[in-house]
């Protein structure tokens, strides 16, 4: 141990840098999570925050992201920005980062659609490394002993630690790559802590160049269609029962209706499957494409629990699950499973529960036979 | 086939999670013991290829990259429709992460010929990461539709729709493209019986196999070995921790009738106190 190799051009200086999401001005929430994130490896490492945002007359928001924490933000407002589309989002990405008289330390987006869609154009096109939908991000040494490659052998103070799910959620993987930056990492919505929010703080905003060619084109958008944010109140309800494609059809949330309306403060929730066949409208969808809730109780009907579903209700206070089928993956993180047709136990569900509510305590109705 | 559409579909071997088989103590797959299967989100890859030679026209070609086994999926996509496959089997290519197989398989498609469209799976089981796609558009410098979850064409231009966050969005692109196909998209459909009849048959004489599908490596398609496998790879897996089933605590209610199940439940949880009338 006593010769370590130089490996300090490895792993040169260079900032965090995270690549901000709006959708269509929106800016998402797991920017915010993203700029917590960055704030402590940055902080780690002694250097600094920095922030890229691409949209179109995006007036105020640099400022917000440094009220979230960013020291420095980088700027791309153009018309052809409005929408994202692969191409034009590339284009001024990877310019600004050519740019640069050193590549960032790290980069991170979002493991969104947009940020899974970004990400691996850039990492791709920078033959860096890129870790998939982390859920923990950390700044430690590693030192690579493989001889396959004798080139990578030696030890890297600072590398970024990547940690994800995989197989099922049943392992934690820890992916490090520290022989070339930007070592690049999307996380994971909804997982990481958001700085406190800091008014007035200050930072630099920069605007960048955007410079696109007629290839950049070969994709347009002819329409955006988000509804999520109208209408009910999904956010706010103590009790949410979902419906999912085991209703077997839109007149299946009749019954569920009735169910909720036993309860106080409630309201409907569904799966994206029942959503995109027209059975129930988009702002009742929960799930990473959708909304996420943390209501009292939450009660699955017919829902498999499918990751994207999971990741926006696993944190309600109590999860019930009506499902069929008694392997589903919906069994392994609710907190009551019931293996049966939901035609059968929801009906007796809401038998029972008026009976509770006509007067008879819950020993009465659930003692009788 | 002249004039029809050149589309090729990438599809990937993954341990068959379902069974348990070959699961190491530490839960980490043992490959060697574990069953395989098509990674289930090609299916709806291979679905969206042949509905796209069906309704247009074309030849699909199957491009997998794997150990020998692999073969055992091509069977599969013959089975289903595919015209022809190619199986990258190298032994340089042991542990590429997904720029080092993005790289490897752009250097297949160059090989093979034009393409008019790519299709690819959300993701696969296994690596899991969705970036595989987009990276082999990058090398080939190509526009990309992810999480495409329904397309036509139109004056020969791709007409897709694909999911976002809070809905979805429509958009037109230009050929060639590449599509990764999201699990709501349409399911596969059975194998006719004159494909697996034909598969059968030819599965029996291996020189006729050969003519479908075609064991290719690295140096075939000029590919530089040393930018696959693990030198190729700017990233290791360097660390895996168990972490444990989910919550693992679901309690799981036992009765004879609907009534006595919800009854159960009605027990052991105090459900109750979000009734209708029961606050305060
Ligand atoms: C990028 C992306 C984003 C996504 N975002 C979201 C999202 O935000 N939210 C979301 O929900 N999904 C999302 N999805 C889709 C997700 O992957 C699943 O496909 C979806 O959640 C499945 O919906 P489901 O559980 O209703 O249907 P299925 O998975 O088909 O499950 C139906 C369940 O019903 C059970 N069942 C059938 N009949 C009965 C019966 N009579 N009684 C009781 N049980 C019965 C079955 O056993 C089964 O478990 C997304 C996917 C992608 C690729
Ligand atoms: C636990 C674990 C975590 C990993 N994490 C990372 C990571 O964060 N970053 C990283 O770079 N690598 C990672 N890897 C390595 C990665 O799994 C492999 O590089 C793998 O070859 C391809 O990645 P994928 O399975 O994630 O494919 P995905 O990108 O999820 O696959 C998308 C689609 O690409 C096509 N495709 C993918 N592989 C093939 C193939 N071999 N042949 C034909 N078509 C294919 C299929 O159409 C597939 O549906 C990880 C591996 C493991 C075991």
């Amino acid at each position: 141990m006593s010769e370590q190799p130089d490996v300090s051009a490895f792993c040169p200086k260079g900032d965090v840098l995270v690549i901000a999401e709006q959708i269509l001005g929106d800016l998402q929430p797991v920017t915010l999570e993203l700029l917590g994130a960055g704030r402590l490896l940055a902080d780690k490492m002694e250097r600094n925050l920095k922030c890229l945002v691409l949209g179109y007359n995006l007036g105020d928001m640099p400022q917000k992201l440094i009220e979230a924490g960013a020291d420095e933000v980088f700027v791309a407002d153009d018309k052809e920005l409005f929408s994202y589309r692969t191409l034009p989002y590339r284009r001024v990405v990877v310019d600004f980062l050519d740019s640069l008289p050193e590549p960032p330390h790290t980069c991170l987006l979002g493991s969104t659609t947009t940020g899974r869609d970004l990400a691996p154009r850039i990492s791709a096109h920078f033959e860096t490394g890129l870790t998939a939908d982390c859920t923990e991000l950390d700044i430690g040494p590693y030192e690579h002993k493989n001889k396959v490659d004798p080139s990578k052998i030696g030890l890297y103070p600072n590398c970024l630690y990547a940690i994800r799910p995989s197989f099922g959620e049943s392992l934690k993987a820890r992916i490090l790559g520290p022989w070339k930056n930007p070592q690049m990492a999307t996380t994971r919505p909804g997982v990481m802590t958001p700085n406190k929010h800091e008014a007035g703080r200050k930072g630099k905003i920069t605007a960048i160049p955007v410079k696109l060619i007629p290839e950049d084109h070969r994709l347009i958008v002819a329409d955006t269609v988000r509804e999520i944010s109208k209408g009910i109140k999904l956010t706010e309800a103590d009790v949410i029962i979902g419906g999912g494609y085991g209703l077997g059809s839109a007149d299946g949330f009749d019954l569920l209706r009735q169910l909720a309306d036993t309860f106080e403060n409630s309201a409907i929730g569904a799966s994206r499957k029942v959503v995109d066949l027209g059975w129930i409208p988009y702002q009742h969808q929960v799930g990473q494409t959708g909304k996420t809730v943390r209501p009292k109780l939450y009660i699955a009907c017919g829902i498999s629990g499918a990751i994207q579903h999971r990741v926006g209700m696993s944190k309600s206070g109590m999860i019930i699950a009506i499902n069929k089928d008694p392997d589903s993956p919906i069994f392994k993180f609710a907190h009551h499973g019931i293996v049966g047709d939901i035609y059968q136990i929801v009906p007796e569900m809401i038998k029972q529960f008026k009976e509770i509510q006509s007067g008879k305590g819950v020993e009465a109705v659930v003692g009788s036979h | 086939m002249s004039g029809g559409l050149n589309i090729y579909v990438l599809v990937k071997q993954v341990p068959d999670t379902g069974s348990k088989a070959g699961l190491n103590p530490d839960g980490t797959i043992d490959r060697a013991k574990a069953k395989r299967m098509l990674n289930p989100f090609d299916r709806f890859a291979l679905q969206a290829a042949l509905h796209a030679k069906r309704s247009y026209g074309g030849k699909v070609t199957a491009i997998s990259m794997g150990p020998p086994p692999a073969v055992e999926i091509l069977l599969e996509c013959l089975e289903h429709g595919v015209d022809e496959a190619y199986l990258l089997s190298d032994r340089r290519l042991a542990a590429s992460d997904t720029l080092a197989t993005a790289y490897a398989l752009h250097k297949v498609l160059n090989y093979i010929g034009k393409p008019d469209l790519i299709f690819c799976g959300l993701q696969t089981t296994d690596g899991d990461t969705a970036q595989v796609g987009p990276q082999i558009a990058e090398r080939l410098g190509l526009p990309q539709v992810t999480y495409c979850e329904d397309f036509h064409m139109e004056d020969g231009k791709v007409h897709a729709r694909r999911i976002i966050e809070g809905g979805y969005q429509k958009v037109v692109a230009e050929t060639p493209l590449l599509i990764t196909v999201a699990n709501s998209y349409h399911p596969l459909e059975y194998k006719s019986f004159r494909g697996a009849w034909r598969v059968r048959r030819l599965a029996r004489d291996q020189d006729e196999l050969k003519k479908f599908i075609h064991t290719i490596d690295l140096d075939l398609v000029s590919a530089d070995p040393e930018r696959t496998g693990l030198k190729g790879s700017p990233t290791i897996v360097a660390a895996t921790e168990k972490v444990g089933e989910l919550g693992g605590s679901c309690k799981m209610h036992e009765g004879q009738s609907a009534h006595e199940l919800v009854a159960d439940v009605l027990k052991a949880s105090d459900l109750n106190q979000f009734l209708v009338g029961s606050s305060k």
